[in-house]
């Protein structure tokens, strides 16, 4: 299916001052220092190795929560409390569902 | 099979994924278990190679303004919790049942791949520069697109939150990205403009993956050592198939995704 846009004029509201200036470098070293530390915790002996490759995934997991977590704090900068909420929700689902697992929910 | 093939098959699965457009687990999680791995052990590596993807192509759309964040948590907010329940549910799910799942997953991607849908985009002359971004206490935006500006503004938003709820399940269950469903939800249904749409949904399938992840991690269902290699096939691959996708025509790189995914449909089939 397709179609066009429809608006046609500027957006409704205030333009977000987000630009990702710091997320962009950080998220670029990020990825170099994942690639890093994954090839070493496959090349390392144990228990250096276990312990790299632990790191890698833990990294890969946490980075996508991180930049939630960084995007509230900016919202809440911006008085935006609609988004802060909206966000906020979003890492209680995440906490949820680690308890869920912890209580052996659907095991 | 030996852990460095599981990198060896994330590479080559990343590299063909991200080509026709569609990531690298769309094509790893199905190839995994047709070599014989559970489709339970199999979710796990898929959802890492997800994540990863999300995070090492976040600094070029951030770079291009693409990425609407504020629509990403707010269809994320249904697509996680989707994903946490196809996650807990997934361990009650027969292998046979997960197989034929995968099967149908592929497929459908495979056809999803092969469309050529989306929104034209439409550059406003009454926009200026300084029009670009995302809008406060709102979901509607401008992006920066040949030197005009296209401002949208999303519609039919509960329709598009159930396909994103839909999408968060199959991450779940199966451990591929719901990529498939979402960049078509957003862009067909919500009426965002398909570039806006297919970087916010990078951005949202890396958290989808991160919250299956948490649970999959508490359920002691990551090994550690597999998952890193094939975090670095990933991100290898990843970044071979972006500089190959300048090189080829990206219906071509389409229809050779499309072909793949249906093959390993059928030897998933094949072997259920």
């Amino acid at each position: 299916m397709s179609g066009t846009a429809t608006t046609s004029s500027h957006p409704p509201g205030r333009v977000s001052t987000i630009r990702g200036r710091w997320q962009r470098p950080a998220l670029t070293w990020t990825t170099r220092a994942l690639l890093v530390v994954a090839l070493l915790g496959w090349v390392l002996p144990d228990p250096v190795g276990d312990a790299l490759a632990l790191a890698a995934v833990v990294v890969v997991a946490a980075v996508p929560l991180l930049r939630v977590a960084w995007l509230i704090l900016r919202w809440a900068q911006e008085e935006d409390g609609r988004f802060v909420l909206t966000g906020s929700a979003l890492l209680v689902v995440v906490a949820v569902g680690a308890v869920l697992a912890a209580l052996g929910v659907g095991s | 099979m030996e852990t460095l093939g599981y990198g060896l098959l994330a590479l080559a699965a990343a590299t063909v994924g991200v080509l026709g457009g569609l990531g690298g687990a769309i094509l790893l999680v199905p190839a995994l278990v047709a070599t014989g791995m559970s489709p339970a052990e199999a979710a796990p590596l898929g959802l890492v190679t997800v994540a990863a993807a999300s995070i090492s192509a976040a600094p070029r759309q951030l770079a291009e303004r693409s990425v609407n964040h504020r629509i990403g948590v707010t269809t994320e907010l249904v697509a996680s919790t989707g994903a946490v329940a196809g996650a807990t549910v997934s361990t009650l799910v027969s292998d046979r049942a997960l197989t034929y799942t995968l099967a149908l997953v592929a497929v459908v991607a495979a056809l999803a791949g092969r469309r050529s849908g989306g929104l034209r985009d439409r550059p406003d002359p009454a926009c200026v520069p300084s029009d670009v971004g995302e809008r406060v206490g709102s979901l509607a935006g401008a992006y920066p697109l040949d030197g005009g500006i296209v401002p949208y503004a999303p519609r039919r938003l509960g329709a598009g939150l159930a396909l994103m709820g839909l999408s968060g399940i199959v991450a779940g269950v199966a451990g591929v990205s719901g990529g498939f469903i979402k960049t078509p939800a957003t862009s067909d249904v919500m009426g965002v403009p398909i570039r806006v749409a297919a970087s916010t949904t990078t951005f949202t399938v890396g958290i989808t993956a991160a919250t299956a992840l948490v649970v999959f991690a508490v359920q002691g269902r990551i090994d550690p050592e597999p998952a890193a290699l094939v975090v670095a096939g990933s991100l290898t691959g990843g970044t071979l198939g972006a500089r190959l996708q300048a090189l080829l025509s990206p219906s071509a790189s389409r229809r050779v995704l499309s072909i793949l995914l249906l093959v390993v449909a059928g030897l998933l089939v094949a072997q259920a």
